[in-house]
């Protein structure tokens, strides 16, 4: 008797364990495909260690198509302006092995520049521009908006005079500057005189 | 007497502001020339409005503010301008001190708006040493409803005496001044925090108090300890309110003004004199008459130590500001500038310098100086592994600077040369990972204009195509294709919609937030979000032609 209603509780759990299991999955199921996003997380999370100066470099038309192709297991040292730093973010986000760069860092923060007496007024430049940072049209004079140029240099190739320089970023006195990290440890007889106390 | 609460940790530092205490309030000679540099204050910097040449006055205004936080600067000797740079403008003297005042105003008798225009035009900063523009901060009651103004004449700082004797000789101006800025921002009552070691001021504010109207005056003294005169911990002190975390005293309905400040304030209206002067204390043993000194703005700092008897023999090294928060100068050549409130001439013996720093051992005492009760050794060791995110749940940013923890530090570490250097890197990421978003969207924005572009392109092809061969293109598109397609084009163009919205609505919640700031980014996601909608609606248009082109020809 009791051996016959423990059966019964056996089966009768398995049933609603299953039922159950069965029923919360395809529940799950149906939200996930009824709720199911575009967008890719991921590909967003890559795209925002990314520089953005959507220079190409990667090899890929912008910043975004780079974090897509990362997302699909390409390289991470195809970065040159986001340097050693971008390379070790993403590493830490993908959980993967860091890489030397595959190219050279820029040495500084450069911005386009065009020598007004030179431009021809071609067009070309702004074409190539991925941010329109150059003004300009058709025979007339163009000149590049510094705060919007991210020193991609997309613009300097197609320039048929070679009126494109790329100079140094002037840095306004107000805009904060990394102060110059000390040094560990100081031998007291090179140590500057400290300010204050 | 108000009632006064307490907070945590401080120090107390040797005070050595007697002697310059002593002396009373004297008139710095008129320099021969001045250097006013376009950025004395916090914010952009002025933009130059004079040429090389031009005949100043004193008052003659010439640098504008640029932006909406930046503040007009103001001749302060009459001459000629004879350099104008990017940084600073220089005036070479007449010696004549013709004056070009403003037009005096009876502030009791003036509306708000005239009297912020006042305030604007007369380049007043906050002469604490912040520099933030005074007229910005009386317009914190468009935000902020304000209920008490405080005067912060705590002074905390070892060797200043320039608030001290700015009460003790212009008492009855300074709560005149506190009036005038209490009215503007509606504050209901006044509420003064001075440090007990000031005993001829609290005598002269007490006398004052009596004769001045209408909001009523209390007056907090406070006991000495560094650093009370912070905003934040004078506020605790005398209304036992707490600032929340990265807010700011207008949080908790509280406006704090110096007492130069509330002093320039009134004298811009009431005498209509631009900010060309302040009261800088000359102190420290190399210079043999320490005191107070009414200071032309861009006198030249070695100037005025000479004035003062500086014996170069002696002399170490110059701070300006106090000990504690001021910085050494590198070069005498320096002008005196709107936040210039004391320099300390300083001999080897006076100030020495710090001995080198030794490993921490963790003994905890800077955790007990901490007026904000930050935990100074974690942020010591994330400071120097660079570890931002811990830095930033360390509450780094609400380090006020004051220099406590480097003050008791037995092994003399230099705690806020880290923390002002982890400060330094972290604002500069944001700034650079602001920028990279803004270059982002850029380049999103441009996409999406390709795209309408090639949208409408092709829409042009299409309706040309149909117009010279009616019926003829359609036979060999008229496919299950287009079906498929239209339906996710369908699709493409609701998202579209639903994006343009997104950005509308977020756009609208941020204008209404903070009206004053500029929603560029923002607005510009809306443009790539409408481009977007535009080139979806027409390629739908293009596909629903093209699907119901082959229904009407045969």
């Amino acid at each position: 008797m009791s051996d016959a209603v423990s059966l019964w509780g056996i089966i009768s759990a398995i049933g609603i364990l299953t039922g159950l299991g069965v029923g919360f999955g395809a529940l799950l199921g149906a939200v996930s495909e009824r709720f199911k996003g575009d967008a890719h997380p991921l590909v967003d999370q890559i795209d925002a260690l990314l520089p953005q100066t959507q220079c190409g470099q990667c090899g890929y038309p912008g910043c975004r198509p780079y974090a897509e192709a990362i997302n699909e297991g390409d390289a991470l040292n195809k970065c040159p302006p986001g340097g050693d730093a971008t390379i070790q973010a993403l590493a830490d986000l993908l959980g993967r092995e860091a890489e030397p760069l595959d190219g050279d860092a820029p040495e500084e923060n450069r911005v386009a520049f065009i020598r007004e007496a030179e431009c021809i007024g071609c067009t070309k430049c702004i074409q190539a521009c991925p941010v329109d940072a150059i003004i300009g049209a058709a025979k007339q004079m163009h000149t590049v908006i510094e705060d919007e140029c991210t020193g991609c240099d997309l613009c300097v190739d197609p320039c048929p005079v070679d009126c494109i320089d790329m100079r140094p970023r002037s840095a306004p006195l107000t805009q904060w500057q990394p102060v110059m990290p000390f040094t560990a440890s100081v031998i007291t007889s090179d140590r500057s005189p400290a300010g204050g106390n | 007497m108000a009632l006064t609460f307490d907070y945590q940790g401080g120090i107390y530092p040797p005070e050595r502001k007697s002697r310059s205490s002593q002396a009373s309030l004297q008139y710095a000679p008129l320099p021969a020339r001045v250097t006013l540099p376009l950025r004395q204050h916090s914010g952009r910097p002025a933009t130059a409005c004079v040429t090389p040449g031009q005949h100043v006055q004193v008052g003659t205004l010439i640098a504008r503010r640029d932006g909406l936080i930046s503040a007009d600067v103001h001749a302060s000797i009459s001459g000629t301008v004879t350099q104008v740079s990017e940084h600073a403008i220089q005036i070479e003297s007449d010696n004549l001190d013709t004056r070009q005042p403003l037009a005096p105003l009876d502030w009791r008798e003036t509306d708000a708006l005239t009297l912020l225009a006042r305030l604007d035009e007369s380049g007043v900063v906050g002469l604490g040493g912040a520099g933030f523009p005074t007229q910005v901060k009386a317009r914190v009651i468009e935000r902020h409803a304000i209920d008490t103004l405080i005067i912060n004449a705590a002074e905390c700082e070892p060797y200043i005496t320039a608030d001290d004797i700015t009460l003790q000789r212009y008492p009855g101006e300074v709560l005149e001044g506190a009036q005038l800025m209490a009215s503007l921002c509606g504050a209901g009552q006044i509420v003064i925090g001075i440090e007990d070691n000031k005993p001829e001021a609290i005598a002269a504010l007490k006398q004052a108090i009596t004769q001045s109207r209408p909001a009523p005056i209390t007056l907090g003294v406070i006991p000495i300890r560094y650093p009370s005169g912070s905003e934040k911990l004078l506020i605790k002190t005398l209304l036992n309110r707490t600032v929340p975390s990265l807010g700011l005293p207008a949080d908790v309905g509280v406006l704090c003004h110096n007492p130069g400040t509330l002093l320039a304030a009134l004298q811009a209206v009431r005498d209509g004199q631009p900010l060309v002067q302040r009261v800088v204390t000359l102190t420290g043993e190399a210079i043999s008459r320490p005191g107070n000194y009414w200071v032309r703005l861009g006198t030249p700092i070695d100037e005025l130590l000479a004035y003062a008897g500086l014996e170069r023999s002696r002399l170490d090294k110059v701070v300006q500001g106090g000990p504690m928060m001021g910085s050494t100068l590198e070069t005498l050549s320096a002008p005196a500038t709107k936040t210039t409130n004391c320099l300390i001439a300083a001999t080897q013996s006076e100030l020495p310098p710090a001995p080198p720093a030794s490993p921490c051992i963790r003994c905890g005492a800077c955790e007990n100086v901490c007026p904000v009760q930050l935990l100074p050794q974690q942020l010591h060791w994330y400071a120097r592994a660079q570890e931002d995110d811990k830095l930033e749940r360390y509450h780094l940013f609400d380090c006020i600077e004051c220099g406590a923890c480097s003050y008791v530090c037995p092994s003399h570490i230099p705690l806020v040369d880290d923390y002002r250097e982890a400060k330094s890197r972290l604002r500069h990421q944001r700034i650079e990972a602001a920028k990279a978003d803004h270059a982002k969207h850029r380049f999103e924005f441009r996409q999406a204009r390709l795209a309408r572009e090639e949208a409408e392109k092709q829409a042009r092809r299409h309706a040309r195509q149909a117009q010279n061969r009616p019926g003829a293109a359609s036979s060999t598109e008229a496919t299950a294709a287009p079906q498929a397609d239209l339906r996710s084009l369908r699709i493409a163009q609701t998202a579209a919609k639903a994006a343009v919205r997104k950005a509308e609505k977020v756009l609208a919640r941020e204008a209404q937030q903070a009206p004053n700031e500029s929603h560029e980014d923002l607005e510009m996601q809306l443009a790539t979000a409408r481009e977007n909608l535009k080139a979806a609606d027409l390629q739908l248009a293009q596909a629903r032609q093209s699907a119901s082109a082959p229904e009407e020809s045969p």
